[in-house]
């Protein structure tokens, strides 16, 4: 154990028991488990991606590049987690990743043996080809040896959720300057949102001994927390991370909701995507220390200088019970004396600066610590069980140091992500050797660290500043200024990217095994610009992007190139700045819910009568309804069509879109919106209409019946529904202000229901009774009338679908289930059923009607057989563009029917048309099949087709040939009016 | 991204439809030349770097067609109107 | 020929029953369903102004001018676009003929009653399950008693109002197309689940 007796943010009151590859360890709350293995002197967690070299915990933060672990087994098993944000909970199952079969003892570490093989460009100069390999043996061989953890495989037993929220001000990050920034921006009474990615408030005020107003800073910290909890304005996202800047003041953000317990409670998911739409943004997320560049510089125990502070401080865990400090900074130097102040031992600070205050050494003067200047650390000496002495070169010796630990401070990298998600770039600040943010998206401020202001007095200040400068632009009066005390401590930085002369490997980029070779083979092979060294090296890629090592392998470009870091740039990050689970972007929406669905008021009455559902569009539509005994779809479809051709039929058509259309210019619209005359239709008659899309092509078809002089009722397909919809508002609010009609969906008022059938009359005179006369002279083909029903409102129709005399009946929808109700007991007593969609579809394609498949974009009315209905006497959408010479072409495909010359044979839908004999080439294709159904009527499969010539090819013989499913048969091309050509049943 | 919808306020993107350029406006069926204008109507457009009016539809809110002025550059949006205001 | 006596059409709620999580006592979001009558109302060109002078007139309901809800007695209008409305009474006899006769040749008038269904929300947390679907500004303060909106709710399009507090708690109804409640009483189910969800007729 490497627990310190006493201090810390941790309750150890309460113990939490974990295990990490399979041994049980414990911790306590407040700790995290890159903590709580620190505290358990664990230095091997993971191994690495490429060559598998072991490696420890680098960080204490979410730019974690090595503490990659899998958390939680089975369904709940999630690879990649980063140990130094994992809330540490009772009963955590972790286990260390890229390791076979043990983490001690890795086989693949092998692939040390292969690096030459793995240098920069390996992807591309080793897998180039045969390209067949890739799939086959390439990218299994790549997956198996080198890569990131494994997915479980299994569906993710856990709820996801979005959420939106809205503020005047969203503070990102809670360290001294989020605080500030929150907390005046509260007291000025704006709305405030203050998120931490930590599940504590305080940044780095938690990790280091500094004081504010003369009280510890985690303790100004709860004050400061305490306070804008009781504001009831402010809201306080805990375990949230911010991780995207998207237009129009909106953020993205995740919430850990429940990922520090074992399983969410009931009802809680386990993540929340916040989108937060904020007015102001004081974006005050602080920086990342970096690493800087020596050989084995990756070997467990060597850690960030500042992160080994937070585990001394934060979680009273000591990484290193004597350590070497290696720092290029200032406050680097505070490591060390804050690892003495623990008790533990400070071999040396190597410091390659020749001139450091006298103010910062002095504390160390009688530590015992040898103090070295102009020195460097070129060599991590050790194995995987950690750090055992550090090589130091001074002057021109070679110094060798006893230590278990090597604590690194190559300088500070502001968390520019979130300030360049809209396209700005980072500028280079050479003050500070270091990107800063450049151009600030719209109502964003930074403040504190990130924008390169390191000292604790200037964070607090700064924060107060953005916060106060936010609230005004929201329109709060400024509070008055009320900065707490601290001190400035130094940070003075002289950059030191990398060090060379030691023997062994010096990373660049621990997640990706980049190392400074690797950049100078890119340098060498001409790709030096930042984005080229990306790709061609994976330098920044993976799940940390680069946090700890973009500005190291950068600046070595730079070096390599001779030119400045100003020049050399960075490379564009584009949201989400840390990993977030697909999960969380599709919230409850998945499975049946991935979109809403729209449910028929016959649902549970077509269910209770063996329906089978489908969807079409978003609406559950019956299929077909399985008799007692019928176990195939196909013989319960053969029997729905034979009793509705032979008796009557009841089908749901509610889906159908319909739109009243109203007002004095209502028939004017009409006559422009369809190819042909509405104007004209006279009150209590329906039309069958068709639209095109301005382009000339084919949109939707329906009936449109006229109710009142200024009243029509449209139909519309199911599909379509909507987009007809703002079509027409397209029109009328675009194109044609000046008409004078109200339009309005009455789609979801009105249940509808087919009746067909040459019993169907009797079926809908027997439901009106007296109420209305529904004979062939009173009510004929495409006649239409509003009936009362008793005190309920109906609209009859005399439509035709099938082909058979049919009749359609709207009703307002809470009486549906009733209607369909006595439409089937009718239609049973006279020797009926219902049929669902299934059947409707057989019986339109022997009628000949065309759908959706025929209405598929592509198609003008000519290659439908139904130009006669254009209308020659007025304009109409698409008129003039449906004239263009190839739409009007006589070896367009026209529709046709189609018929297996062999009757047992199976025609299939998207089968080719080709003339007998011709080889079966993409010249020779003259046209497909559309649509396909087993006719009972006629005996046989049936289809439409869409040939070249068409109407011209009936009565010759083709071939349908269906490649993907091995179909090539002989059909005859044949009307495609199947059933009924004179149409004498419609009339009835 | 968020469009302030003159009716109904500030919405978020999901609830509208693009249509593109509103600057191409339906020509004379009549003209002489009535297929070459149609045939620029519905398929030539500028594409311009910078501000544009282009028309939007608030599907899920008012169902009002818009002409929403936005840079196309940055996304920033310089306002709104109701297209059926702004024809008359 | 069956023989039968006279045919009576009984009505049918779009969800067959609505269910909540936890006991009325233990709940933080409470929910029901209401029956209104529901009509639109489209002005005709130019004829804004007759449409509001006969609304006054016959209900004494000013016309709204935005996305807002006004109310008087049982009656109510709610503004959906630039020139449409939403008619709301829950009693009174037949809404669609009478709006019909107020309004004449003024306004487009369209029975919207089977249309939708509408459902009451309350309780201390219903902005945090309201949150979840829709991406409006429900604060307190912002979206006051009177506010309507045409929107979506969890990809749902829905009409939401708020209505006078009860009990110092905010009370939102939502309007949603029939064959799309049950898929927004799911949304509303799962949302509140953590909260705890009681289905009362009297919320
Ligand atoms: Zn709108």
């Amino acid at each position: 154990m490497t627990r310190l007796g006493s201090g810390g943010l941790i309750d150890r009151s309460q113990q939490l028991r974990f295990t990490f590859d399979g041994k049980s360890y414990a911790g306590h709350a407040g700790d995290t488990l890159a903590s709580a293995l620190v505290a358990n002197d664990v230095k091997l967690v993971g191994r690495s991606f490429k060559y598998h070299r072991p490696r420890g915990i680098l960080t204490a933060g979410a730019e974690e590049p090595n503490a990659l672990v899998e958390l939680g087994t089975g369904t709940r098993r999630e690879p990649n987690t980063r140990a130094t944000t994992v809330e540490l909970f009772d009963g955590l199952v972790a286990s260390s990743q890229n390791r076979w079969p043990t983490l001690a003892l890795d086989l693949l570490s092998l692939n040390q043996l292969l690096s030459p093989f793995f240098v920069g460009g390996f992807y591309y100069k080793t897998f180039m080809w045969p390209a067949s390999f890739w799939e086959k043996v390439y990218e299994p061989l790549i997956r198996r040896a080198a890569g990131l953890g494994r997915a479980s495989g299994l569906p993710d037993p856990d709820a996801y959720e979005k959420a939106t929220a809205f503020c005047d001000v969203l503070v990102i990050g809670s360290g001294p300057a989020g605080l500030m920034a929150a907390r005046t921006a509260a007291r000025a009474g704006a709305r405030v949102i203050l998120c931490e990615d930590d599940f504590r408030l305080g940044g780095r005020l938690l990790a280091e001994r500094v004081e504010v107003e003369g009280r510890p800073g985690a303790e100004f910290a709860r004050s400061v927390e305490d306070e804008l909890a009781a504001m009831p304005e402010v809201r306080i996202f805990r375990r949230t991370q911010v991780f995207g800047t998207y237009d129009g003041g909106t953020y993205g953000a995740l919430e850990r909701v429940a990922d520090h317990l074992l399983a969410p409670p009931p009802g809680v998911p386990r993540q929340r995507l916040w989108h937060i739409v904020a007015r102001r943004c004081v974006n005050a997320m602080g920086a990342v220390e970096r690493p800087i560049a020596f050989a084995d510089n990756d070997r467990p125990g060597v850690m960030l200088a500042a992160a080994v502070r937070t585990y001394v401080n934060r979680f009273a865990a000591l990484p290193a019970r004597r350590a070497v400090v290696f720092t290029t900074t200032d406050d680097g130097w505070r490591t060390a004396q804050d690892l003495i102040a623990a008790g533990a031992e400070v071999s040396a600070v190597v410091d390659p600066r020749r001139e450091v205050p006298d103010s910062i050494m002095a504390p160390l003067a009688r530590s015992g610590a040898r103090l070295l200047r102009a020195a460097k650390v070129t060599r991590a000496i050790g194995g995987s069980s950690g750090v055992k002495a550090v090589e130091v070169a001074q002057g021109g010796s070679l110094l060798r140091i006893e230590a278990d630990g090597l604590a690194v401070s190559g300088g500070w990298n502001p968390q520019v992500g979130l300030t360049t998600h809209k396209g700005s770039r980072a500028r280079w600040s050479p003050e500070l050797s270091t990107f800063v943010p450049g151009s600030l998206p719209e109502g964003m401020r930074v403040a504190g660290a990130v924008s390169g202001d390191y000292g604790l007095s200037a964070c607090l200040r700064a924060g107060h500043d953005a916060g106060s400068a936010a609230a005004q632009d929201c329109g709060f009066a400024a509070a008055s200024p009320d900065v707490p005390r601290a001190e400035d401590e130094p940070i003075a930085v002289a950059p030191l990217w990398h060090v060379t002369g030691g023997r062994g490997k010096s990373f660049v980029d621990q997640q990706n095994d980049v190392t400074v070779k690797d950049v100078e083979i890119a340098w060498r092979e001409g790709f030096r610009a930042v984005e080229h060294l990306k790709r061609y090296t994976t330098l920044g890629m993976a799940t940390d992007q680069g946090k700890t090592s973009n500005v190291v392998g950068h600046a070595i470009m730079a070096e390599l190139t001779g030119r400045p870091m100003e020049d050399v740039g960075t490379t564009v990050t584009r949201p989400p700045h840390l990993p977030v689970a697909i999960g969380a972007f599709a919230g409850r929406h998945r499975g049946r819910h991935f979109k809403p669905t729209r449910y028929v008021s016959g649902h549970d009455w077509a269910l209770r009568h063996g329906a089978t559902m489908v969807d079409a569009g978003q609406w559950l539509r019956p299929q077909w309804f399985s008799a007692p005994g019928e176990t195939d779809w196909l013989t319960s479809v053969i029997r729905e069509v034979k009793t509705t051709r032979l008796a009557v039929g009841v089908c749901d058509v509610s889906t159908l879109g319909k739109i009243d259309i109203k007002g004095k210019d209502a028939g004017v619209f009409l006559d422009r919106v369809y190819i042909n005359r509405f104007s004209t239709l006279p009150v209590g008659k329906a039309r069958y209409g068709i639209m095109l899309r301005e382009d000339g092509f084919v949109m939707d078809d329906g009936t449109t019946a006229r109710l009142g002089p200024m009243h029509y009722v449209m139909s519309t397909t199911t599909a379509n529904a909507g987009k007809v919809m703002q079509h027409l508002e397209f029109y009328h609010q675009v194109v044609w202000p000046e008409l004078d009609i109200a339009m309005v969906s009455v789609t979801e008022h009105w249940a509808q229901y087919a009746v067909a059938g040459p019993r169907s009359r009797e079926v809908i005179q027997a439901i009106y009774g007296t109420a209305a006369d529904v004979s062939n002279g009173s009510f004929p083909y495409l006649a239409c009338r509003e009936i009362m029903l008793g005190e309920i409102p109906t609209r009859l129709f005399r439509l035709s679908f099938s082909g058979e005399m049919a009749f359609e009946i709207a009703i307002p929808a809470r009486y549906g289930e009733s209607l369909l109700g006595e439409l089937l007991r009718e239609a049973v007593g006279r020797g009926g059923c219902a049929y669902g969609t299934e059947a409707l579809g057989v019986m339109r394609v022997e009628k000949g009607h065309v759908a959706g498949n025929e209405l598929n974009g592509q198609t003008v009315v000519r290659d439908l057989g139904l130009g006669r209905m254009a209308s020659s006497e007025k304009d109409y959408v698409g008129r003039i563009m449906a004239g263009r010479p190839a739409l009007v072409a006589s070896d367009r495909p026209t529709l046709v029917g189609v018929q297996p010359v062999d009757s047992k044979q199976r025609l299939r839908a998207g089968a080719h048309v080709l003339a007998l004999g011709a080889a079966t080439t993409a010249e020779n294709d003259v046209g497909y099949v559309t649509s396909v159904v087993y006719s009972p009527t006629v005996g046989s499969w049936i289809g439409l087709a869409l040939v070249k010539g068409g109407t011209a090819q009936v009565g010759t013989r083709m071939r349908a040939y269906d490649p993907v499913r091995n179909g090539d048969i002989e059909v005859n091309l044949v009307s495609p009016i199947f059933v009924d050509p004179k149409g004498e049943r419609l009339h009835g | 991204m968020r469009i302030p919808c003159p009716y109904c306020g500030s919405r978020d993107l999901s609830e509208f439809v693009y249509h593109g350029d509103a600057a191409p406006k339906r020509p004379d069926p009549a003209a002489e030349n009535a297929s070459e204008l149609f045939y620029t109507y519905v398929y030539l457009r500028e594409n311009p770097a910078g501000p544009l009016r282009e028309l939007w539809y608030h599907a899920s809110g008012c169902r009002s067609w818009l002409i929403v002025t936005r840079d196309t550059r940055t996304h920033d949006i310089a306002g709104a109107v109701l297209a059926m205001e702004s024809a008359s | 020929m069956v023989e039968r006596g006279p045919l009576v059409l009984r009505p049918a709620s779009a969800i067959p029953e609505l269910c909540g999580s936890v006991e009325l006592s233990r709940a933080w979001v409470l929910a029901c369903e209401r029956h209104p009558q529901l009509a639109t109302v489209i002005a005709y060109k130019g004829r804004r102004a007759d449409v509001a002078a006969r609304l006054k007139d016959r209900y004494a309901l000013s016309l709204p001018d935005g996305p807002r809800r006004a109310t008087r007695g049982a009656s109510a209008l709610i503004g959906l676009g630039p020139r449409s409305w939403l008619f709301q009474r829950e009693t009174g006899p037949a809404l669609e003929p009478e709006l019909s006769e107020v309004l004449g040749d003024a306004a487009a008038v369209t029975n919207q009653s089977d249309g939708y269904v509408v459902f009451r929300l309350t309780g201390p947390r219903v902005r945090d399950v309201l949150a979840k679907g829709i991406s409006i500004d429900l604060h307190d303060r912002v979206f006051v008693p009177g506010c309507s909106v045409g929107t979506t709710c969890a990809h749902i399009g829905v009409i939401l109002w708020r209505l006078e507090d009860a009990n110092d708690v905010s009370v939102f109804e939502l309007a949603v197309f029939r064959s799309l409640a049950r898929s927004l009483w799911h949304f509303i189910e799962e949302s509140a689940a953590e909260f705890g969800l009681a289905v009362t007729p009297a919320c």
